[in-house]
């Protein structure tokens, strides 16, 4: 790593944690003024996530399905293309693979019938995210509002799947049929109740991250991103790539819904999008497209929500004041220009001192 | 079913439905032509439908809730513009952002000022924005029910089609907007400046997502709804891609939504198939529209390579 590259990095960790203290300190004061017992409710939204074991185990739970999306995201954002189907992959592979679930029943072991959910909740991520992708690549469609209409498609179609083929109606709610029980992940970590889909988040982590940094198509898929000029002359093949990518990034999103509902779920019981698609372009925001920070960022956001959900249930506070510091994080880490001057200051200073050390170099041989 | 009533009816509803979609089409002309693609839209709507039922609501007074609406669009729209103007921040990723922030915001604001978190109907007294018969024409058969008696804002609407073309062909400020939009360093060579620019398309862009969310909260419904604007941005986006930011074919594209729109909602009364399918009409088509426009553009394109017509 050349000194410039050092100047940029560590500029690059002090605008982030920068940025997240901004955001995290409106939030405080957003909560003192709005409370009528600003002391009691900004304890309770700072320390309150940590305050039991079983809420921390439900950081890390909702941390999961974060990591997931992130790392869908990743892919996206790598490539340049705000394809935002994740949202709606999540729900709709939730609901395929309950369906298939339900079918299957308890007729396979457990390790087969979860490996064949996974598979089918990764292939739906995949073939779902392909229409926005494919619609922008062969008929310069609009990624973002390609996708958010299909989003919205997705969500009714789960919801008539949910009515017309897997109902439930003995309950007073509308919900799925039970699971069976053998695909169920039993939680982890005793008191804290993690689900056992921490394990799932954790290898697709590190795998996206060797495919990222360590095989070619992750090489190319930056390249294709960072600089398409130079990709294009080095006769890398851009749509395939690009697609490529997207695809990917649709079979993780669709994991995410699969451990989601076998981690945490009874019966497939969403009636509106859960939103996690849209957390994971936050958390791929935070962690620059790097999947290692993913995980990181993940629990960030998990924190912070969890910590949001505490004082919703303690005071008066409304859980969507999240959602604008949402916006404010992404916006400040995104911006060039927070703190470029700070950037350049300092790259400058890197480029007189080397030039410094190599002169006075040049003097000592003279 | 068809009697002359019911085609009269659907027409009203047609054209009603269109109201939303053509101002937030030509608020994307407006930003298309200057070199940007506002994918706000649905924030900025959700932003003024909020703040014009509230200031009316407080003040008693509807204008001036039309005005606090469009205010509120203007400042979304000048939010956006200094996040990714002055702060050099991605577009798309300002407006996702925005949109996100408005989504959450608006329910947000709303609990605080009624202690609701669904709609603000119980708790804010109701203002609309009047409706206008039309003389001599209401008394027309089919035609006078489609075309009279709608709320005021959908008039301006179609008005706003014209208004946006003629400041778009016919002004100097609109001529230096398209200047920009088609090559940004010939026009700053000339001496205009593009960073203003960039700022007024996104206020006018705000100028009418306000009147957009004025109708939808204080027209179309007399309350403001969590969501209510329900992928209309969106929708409208499209309808100037799919014209090219054309101000008049954006209008008709728009009209081509609300039809779909009105379709939807006058077969799901009284029909027995799933809900769920009807209520994917208006976001299919939209879907079904732009690989269309895209296929028909891509094969002309190819035509004029090969040297054709």
């Amino acid at each position: 790593m050349n000194r410039t590259s050092k100047v940029e990095f560590t500029v690059e960790l002090v605008r982030i944690v920068t940025a997240v203290a901004i955001a995290y300190a409106v939030a405080l004061i957003t909560l003192f003024v709005i409370s009528d017992d600003p002391v009691y409710i900004i304890q309770q939204f700072v320390l309150g996530p940590f305050s039991s074991p079983r809420r921390i185990g439900s950081i890390i739970n909702l941390a999961i399905p974060f990591t997931f999306t992130g790392l869908c995201m990743c892919f996206m954002y790598a490539v340049n293309k705000f394809n935002l189907s994740g949202e709606g992959i999540f729900m709709i592979s939730g609901c395929v693979i309950s369906m298939v679930a339900l079918k299957l029943g308890n007729s396979l072991p457990a390790p087969i019938a979860i490996a064949v959910l996974f598979v089918v909740g990764a292939g739906v991520g995949a073939i779902i995210s392909g229409i926005p992708a494919i619609m922008e690549a062969k008929f310069k469609a609009n990624i973002v509002v390609a996708s958010l209409m299909l989003n919205n498609i997705l969500v009714f179609l789960a919801i008539y799947l949910l009515k017309y083929k897997m109902r439930d109606n003995t309950i007073g709610f509308l919900g799925s049929l039970p699971l069976p029980e053998v695909i169920k992940f039993p939680a982890v970590f005793g008191k804290m109740r993690v689900q056992a889909g921490i394990f799932v988040a954790v290898i697709a982590v590190i795998l996206v991250a060797l495919l990222f940094y360590k095989m070619v198509f992750g090489y190319k898929m930056r390249v294709v991103g960072n600089n398409p000029q130079f990709a294009k002359a080095s006769g890398i093949n851009m749509m395939g790539t690009i697609i490529g990518a997207q695809l990917v990034g649709g079979a993780i999103a669709g994991m995410g819904g699969t451990v989601e509902i076998l981690g945490n779920y009874d019966r497939f019981q969403w009636t509106a999008s859960t939103q996690h698609g849209f957390d994971g372009l936050m958390v791929a925001v935070l962690a620059r497209k790097n999947p290692l920070l993913v995980p990181v960022a993940a629990l960030l956001l998990a924190y912070i929500r969890i910590g949001a959900d505490v004082v919703n249930s303690k005071g008066d506070i409304p859980i969507e004041f999240i959602t604008i510091i949402q916006g404010i994080v992404i916006l400040m880490v995104a911006a060039d220009e927070f703190m470029g001057g700070f950037k350049k200051k300092l790259i400058y200073k890197a480029a007189a001192e080397e030039l410094a050390a190599k002169e006075k170099a040049a003097q000592k041989t003279a | 079913m068809f009697t002359l009533e019911w085609i009269g009816n659907f027409g009203f509803s047609v054209l009603r439905l269109s109201t939303p979609l053509i101002y937030a089409g030509l608020a994307a002309v407006i930003s298309a032509k200057a070199g940007m693609m506002n994918m706000a839209l649905e924030g900025m709507m959700l932003v003024a439908a909020l703040a014009g039922v509230v200031v009316s609501g407080m003040t008693g007074n509807l204008w001036i809730g039309l005005a606090a609406a469009i205010l509120f669009g203007v400042i979304t729209g000048g939010v956006i513009a200094f996040a990714s103007i002055s702060g050099k921040t991605d577009l798309y990723l300002t407006c996702i952002a925005t949109n996100l922030a408005a989504a959450g915001g608006t329910v947000f604001a709303m609990y605080l000022l009624t202690g609701e978190k669904a709609t603000t109907s119980a708790a804010i007294r109701a203002y609309t924005i009047p409706s206008i018969t039309i003389p001599v024409i209401d008394k027309i058969p089919v035609i006078g029910p489609m075309i009279s008696g709608h709320n005021l804002l959908t008039y301006v609407a179609f008005f706003s089609i014209w208004a946006v073309w003629f400041f778009l062909k016919r002004t100097r400020l609109g001529l230096r907007l398209r200047a920009v939009g088609e090559n940004p360093t010939a026009a700053s060579s000339v001496g205009i400046s593009v960073k203003n620019i960039g700022y007024i398309s996104f206020l006018l862009s705000g100028v009418l997502c306000g009147l957009a969310g004025a109708f939808m909260s204080m027209g179309w419904v007399s309350f403001f709804m969590k969501g209510m604007i329900n992928g209309r941005g969106y929708i409208g986006l499209s309808a100037s891609n799919i014209a090219s930011a054309n101000p008049a074919g954006a209008g008709i594209v728009a009209v081509f939504f609300g039809f779909t729109d009105a379709l939807a909602t006058s077969l799901k009364s009284g029909s027995s198939f799933p809900s769920e399918f009807i209520e994917m009409i208006p976001y299919a088509s939209t879907m079904l529209a732009v690989v269309v426009i895209g296929i028909i553009r891509t094969n002309k394109a190819r035509k004029v390579a090969k040297g054709g017509h």
